[in-house]
């Protein structure tokens, strides 16, 4: 077949080096990922279209002088997230070896006359190290990538995701034809077993025992279902993959399906992300064309069909058996288990479901061999982890790093540090259903089992930190609201349990705990988790009782003595005015709703306590810093 | 069309929406239905069409009139219950119309971290209504969605299409008042000849 001949020449051509032959293509990679999005860099796109236009040949042919004195060829193409998202914009020239930051389209002219033409650097778009201040040319260069070692995301910000041709020349779908053609299936589940890759949806389950039983399972029909809801809040790791390495998380998926003799699959994502929802659809049209899915793939009489289904919106959907009745057409509620999927699925035939990120993982595993995958992290947990770090850290972004790193390289290394000089004060993994670390265990490694001993989970990877001025109460209570939202309502431990201790939280949080709550949270809590029919409400109570566990001082504070000590619970607030610093300028009595302050123009005001309703808003109008909370 | 009509008298009960809020067929435009019909025919399948089904009437109108629901149902062979059931089930759907900009306050982990939540309030305080109210012109809707993935620029807000970054609560009336005078420049160039106030997509 035609699709055939035109395959061979990227993968069995000059394979050895293909960074080598990516790096002397010029061409300047925007990251359209969603945060740079956002930030305009679809419009710097089309401001360096522009840009060489005017600076080389117009025309079609986007021709400069470049800096070696040659012309050449120069492209602009777009690429999926860098993961560096707080510096977005970002615009990479490879060839260079310059990344530069922040861009905006009124820059594009200068790089383009200034890097392109002249090859100068264009310094004040270059990445300021905070620590040293010193300016840093590439990726390479900037402490954020440094540390990183990345593996499922290897190609996010490489390639451009919307062309099938730049996966192909970095050695694209090598994997799958290597399973087609030179291993049975047994042999790719030995391979991915020995690997020791485990679902990076947040459980761990070892992802070639699984293949395992949905190959044993009995039945000719069989599924292959790829889990894109990624509902935690605050991470944003498979949207990133699947924008900006799609065709990974297909072939992941096509050796997958050969390996458990599945001819559908289905990936399932959230209808909130759009443009990844696009570039699948665009991958499996691409990727469909060349033959690499569909009907007898590559000669090898193997087919496989994969379809897009769109959630609408429903956290609870990320457990398997709800996801499985979301694509049924039905509401998404989980069932009791067993039967497991992997031996009644979807429409009850054997089904496979795993996470984006464990696919993106096989075709490395495959292409390199297991033992290159076993070769990072940890005894128990191999492989890489992609984190999404957010919250009070300096370099927001996407990260990926051997299992076993610690939580201080992350969140100081990469991550930079605390924002405005502030002190650490947790690390919140897994999402609603993970838990808040403190800072006695930032040296401890991360694993899938130390997590879960310090009564966190890995989850799919988010990372929040948070500084001092976060109350761990009312960070309790955000998850756990949360989950009271997303509760399906179908078992009362979940539906009831859940709500009951949102109340107490709330009551906690306004000032009127009362003795014992406390106690009845981790009774309910331990209730709750060992009740429940699905892993939302088994790991619902998670955040509470960890943050129990670690500032129970905190909530002890609250309860008894009606103290924030974080002064973030308002109701646990008193507003007063120094009257030293007070200037008389009125703000603050003009603000007041409650009409509490009282003051003569150009004299020192007063808040009356009894009529404050603890709203803030004199806090947020007092230019002069004479209002204290405490 | 009478059909459909009568349809949707007798099985609506009757304080179901409350009864001014029971949409006008007058209001869901008439190609609406034939748009149903030629997904179905060209995506053959069973039920486990309705998601896709219902993400393409809401693209096309915004929301999911019960009429429309009921269209569905007939479609696909399930009775309205069983549809209103999934809508209802997923946050995605609404059953009310948005106004003509959406405001969407991500309330994500990391913007929640960095003061959406104050960001809300300013939003609801500025335009008095409710989360996940619509003001009384029919211009505004003010809705918290999950993490839109944007966590660089937190804290995030989305009006329509349009997005937001490292939202303060101060900038919030500017972000009002911006939106505000962009429907007066609208209404004036459309002139005062109406009809034009619901226009295409919202």
């Amino acid at each position: 077949m035609s699709a055939e001949e035109r395959i061979v020449g990227p993968l069995s051509g000059n394979a050895a080096k293909p960074e080598g032959r990516r790096n002397e293509r010029r061409v300047v990679r925007v990251c359209a990922g969603t945060a740079c999005v956002a930030g305009g860099s679809l419009q710097v796109v089309d401001a360096f279209r522009r840009a060489i236009e005017a600076n080389g040949a117009a025309g079609e042919d986007t021709t400069v002088e470049t800096s070696d004195g040659c012309l050449g060829h120069c492209d602009v193409s777009i690429t999926g997230c860098h993961g560096f998202c707080a510096m977005g914009p970002l615009v990479k020239i490879p060839h260079l070896g310059i990344m530069y930051c922040r861009v905006k389209p009124e820059d594009a002219a200068e790089i383009v006359e200034t890097t392109l033409v002249r090859g100068e650097v264009v310094e004040r778009l270059l990445f300021e190290d905070p620590v040293t201040h010193e300016r840093c040319r590439g990726e390479e260069d900037i402490p954020f990538f440094k540390k990183q070692q990345r593996t499922a995301l290897r190609w996010c910000g490489e390639i451009d995701p919307e062309n099938i041709d730049e996966y192909l020349e970095v050695g694209g779908y090598r994997a799958l034809e290597r399973a087609l053609r030179e291993m049975t299936p047994e042999q790719i589940i030995e391979e991915i077993k020995r690997s020791g890759l485990r679902g990076r949806g947040g459980a761990g389950f070892p992802t070639g025992l699984k293949w395992q039983f949905v190959r044993d399972a009995a039945g000719d029909v069989k599924y292959v279902v790829c889990n894109g809801d990624e509902g935690d809040p605050g991470a944003f790791m498979d949207r990133s993959l699947m924008e900006g390495d799609p065709h990974s998380v297909l072939e992941g998926m096509a050796i997958a399906a050969r390996a458990i003799g599945a001819r559908h699959g289905v990936i399932y994502v959230r209808a909130e992300y759009p443009l990844a929802v696009n570039r699948l659809r665009l991958a499996l049209r691409q990727a469909r064309e060349r033959g690499f899915l569909g009907e007898d793939i590559l000669g090898t009489g193997f087919s496989l069909e994969i379809d897009i289904m769109e959630g609408a919106g429903a956290f609870v959907c990320g457990e398997e058996t709800a996801l499985l009745a979301s694509i049924e057409g039905r509401r998404g509620m989980p069932r009791p288990r067993p039967p497991y999927p992997a031996v009644a699925g979807l429409w009850r035939k054997p089904t496979l479901i795993n996470n984006v990120e464990t696919y993106a993982n096989v075709p490395r595993v495959i292409a390199e061999g297991a033992s290159t995958f076993s070769g990072l992290g940890t005894k128990r947990s191999a492989g890489t982890k992609t984190f999404a770090l957010t919250g009070a850290v300096q370099n927001v972004g996407l990260v990926e790093v051997p299992m076993g790193r610690t939580l201080r390289e992350i969140i100081f290394d990469i991550g930079g540090g605390i924002r405005g000089g502030k002190a650490f004060k947790a690390a919140q993994t897994g999402g609603p259903s993970g838990g808040c670390i403190p800072a006695e265990f930032l040296d401890t490694p991360i694993d899938y089992e130390n997590l879960d001993e310090l009564g966190s989970m890995m989850g799919s990877g988010g990372l929040v930190v948070m500084d001092e001025t976060s109350c761990m109460v009312q960070v309790a209570r955000f998850f756990l609201q949360f989950c009271v939202e997303e509760s399906c309502g179908k078992c009362p431990p979940c539906r009831i349990g859940t709500r009951v201790m949102l109340e107490i939280l709330d009551r906690i949080c306004h000032g009127k705990g009362e003795p014992g709550d406390i106690e009845k949270l981790e009774r309910l809590g331990a209730f709750i988790k060992r009740t429940s029919l699905c892993g939302l409400g088994q790991t619902a109570p998670n955040p509470t009782l960890s943050t129990i566990r670690y500032f129970r001082e905190e909530y002890e504070a609250h309860v008894r003595d009606h103290k924030c000590p974080a002064k973030q619970c308002r109701a646990l607030l008193t507003y007063t005015i120094d009257p030293e610093l007070c200037t008389g300028c009125t703000l603050c009595a003009r603000s007041c709703p409650a009409g509490a302050i009282s003051g003569e123009k150009k004299h020192v005001h007063v808040i009356d306590q009894d009529t404050c309703i603890h709203c803030g808003a004199c806090l947020a109008a007092c230019p002069s810093g004479a209002v204290k909370a405490e | 069309m009478s059909e459909r009509g009568e349809a949707h008298a007798t099985i609506v009960p009757p304080d179901y929406w409350g009864a001014e809020e029971l949409p006008d067929l007058a209001e869901i435009p008439a190609q609406t239905w034939e748009a149903i019909d030629r997904w179905l025919a060209e995506h053959p399948g069973g039920r486990e069409r309705l998601i896709p089904l219902l993400h393409v009437v809401q693209r096309r109108l915004g929301w999911l009139p019960f009429p429309v629901l009921e269209y569905v149902a007939d479609r696909l062979g399930m009775s309205p219950v069983e549809v209103h059931g999934v809508v209802s089930f997923y946050h995605f759907f609404r059953t009310d119309k948005k106004g003509r900009f959406n405001i969407k306050v991500c309330m994500g982990t990391a913007c929640y971290v960095r003061g959406a939540g104050r960001v809300i309030e300013a939003f609801a305080d500025e335009l008095g209504v409710e989360v996940g109210d619509t003001t009384e012109d029919g211009l505004f809707t003010l809705e918290e969605v999950r993490c839109v993935g944007a966590c660089g620029l937190a804290p995030v807000v989305v009006v329509n299409d349009h997005v937001y970054g490292n939202v303060d609560p101060r900038r919030v009336r500017r972000i009002v008042k911006r939106h505000r005078r962009e429907a007066e420049v609208e209404t004036e160039a459309a002139g005062d000849g109406g009809g034009t106030a619901e226009g295409g997509k919202g």
